[in-house]
C-alpha cells in the first residue's frame, strides 16, 4: 500500500478484497461439545470478537464465512458437518478448536470419534487445548485474518 | 416364589439383590407393587464368559434405591417394557452397545448407531482395529461402512 501526497490511497484489488474479507468473518452458530461454551465466551463482552469484524454468529450456513468446529466430532456427526460446510458460500474458512477436533483427543482410542475433522473438511487454523481458552481462540481468529491477508506471522 | 442368589449392600449403601433371569420379571412385579415405581437405569457388564445386567430402581415416595442384578450366558434376558416404559430405550441402548437381546421387546433396534454397524462396541471382544465410518444417503439416513469413501 502507498499513501499519495494528495491523500489518495492506492492498493491492488486483491489486497482490498482480502482486507475486506478478513475483517468481516461471520462465524456459523454451530457448537458440538464443551468447546462451544468457550466459543460463546469470545462473543461475549469480555473478549468480543466484534472488535475484529466477526460481528455476529449467523444462524444460516449460507450467510456465514467461518466455521468454528468447536467440540468432539463423532462419526455420526461427520456427514452433517460436511453438509453444513458444503452449504457455506465461498470464500469459506474453518477453525478447528480443541484437541478432539485436531486428532481425537481423549477419544483417540475409541470407536465413535473422528480422528481429526481435517479427514472430513479442510482446516485453516488449529487451536489446541482442552478446551482452549477464549483468548487462544481469539488469537486463532487473528491468525486466520493474517492468513487471509497473506501477512507473515512473527 | 423368587429365589434370591445373593443379597448384599453396595459401596454406596444401596441394597443389591442378585436373581436368576428366570425370576427377573417376577421380582420386578413384586417390587413395583411395593412402591419402586421408577426404573432409573439399565447397565450391562461384559464378564467375558457371561453378560451381567444391572437395574437401578427408585422408590419415589420414600426416596429409596435398590439394585437388581442378573446374568445371562446366551446374551438373552427378558424385557421389562411391559412393567416400566422407561425400559424401552434403556434396553435398546444395551442391545446397541453390549449386544444383549431383550426377549419380548416391541422394537429392539439400535438406539445410537446405524443398523448396518457391525458388532457391539462396548463388548470385550469388539475389534477396534477395523475402523467403521458413517455416511449419509440422499434421504438423510445413516449407514456404516468399512470404506471411508466420499466425504471422508
Amino acid at each position: 500500500m502507498k499513501t499519495g501526497e494528495t491523500g489518495i490511497l492506492t492498493t491492488t484489488l486483491e489486497k482490498a478484497l482480502e482486507w475486506g474479507r478478513s475483517n468481516s468473518l461471520w462465524p456459523l452458530t454451530f457448537g458440538l461439545a464443551c468447546c462451544a461454551i468457550e466459543m460463546m465466551a469470545i462473543q461475549a463482552s469480555d473478549l468480543d470478537i466484534s472488535r475484529f469484524g466477526s460481528e455476529i454468529f449467523r444462524n444460516s450456513p449460507r450467510q456465514s464465512d467461518l466455521m468454528i468446529v468447536s467440540g468432539t466430532v463423532t462419526k455420526k456427526m461427520a456427514p452433517r458437518v460436511r453438509r453444513l460446510y458444503d452449504e457455506m458460500p465461498y470464500p469459506k474458512y474453518v477453525i478447528a478448536q480443541g484437541v478432539c477436533v485436531i486428532q481425537g483427543g481423549p477419544y483417540n482410542q475409541g470407536y465413535s470419534v473422528v480422528l481429526g475433522v481435517d479427514k472430513v473438511i479442510p482446516v485453516d487454523v488449529y487451536v489446541p487445548g482442552c478446551p482452549p481458552t477464549p483468548e487462544a481462540l481469539t488469537y486463532g481468529l487473528i491468525l486466520l485474518q493474517k492468513k487471509i491477508r497473506h501477512e507473515t506471522d512473527r | 416364589m423368587v429365589e434370591v442368589i445373593e443379597e448384599s449392600i453396595g459401596k454406596d449403601g444401596r441394597k443389591v439383590i442378585k436373581v436368576a433371569k428366570e425370576y427377573l420379571i417376577a421380582i420386578m412385579k413384586d417390587l413395583k407393587s411395593q412402591g419402586y415405581d421408577h426404573l432409573s437405569l439399565i447397565t450391562g457388564i461384559d464378564r467375558k464368559d457371561k453378560l451381567e445386567v444391572v437395574y437401578h430402581l427408585h422408590n419415589m415416595k420414600e426416596d429409596k434405591y435398590l439394585v437388581i442384578k442378573t446374568e445371562t450366558l446366551d446374551e438373552r434376558v427378558p424385557s421389562l417394557t411391559s412393567l416400566y416404559s422407561s425400559a424401552n430405550w434403556d434396553e435398546r441402548e444395551q442391545y446397541d452397545l453390549m449386544g444383549i437381546v431383550f426377549e419380548g421387546h416391541p422394537n429392539l433396534k439400535r438406539l445410537f448407531l446405524p443398523e448396518s454397524w457391525v458388532g457391539h462396541p462396548l463388548r470385550k471382544n469388539y475389534d477396534l482395529s477395523k475402523v467403521q465410518y458413517i455416511n449419509m444417503d440422499e434421504n438423510g439416513d445413516d449407514y456404516a461402512t468399512f470404506d471411508p469413501g466420499d466425504g471422508w
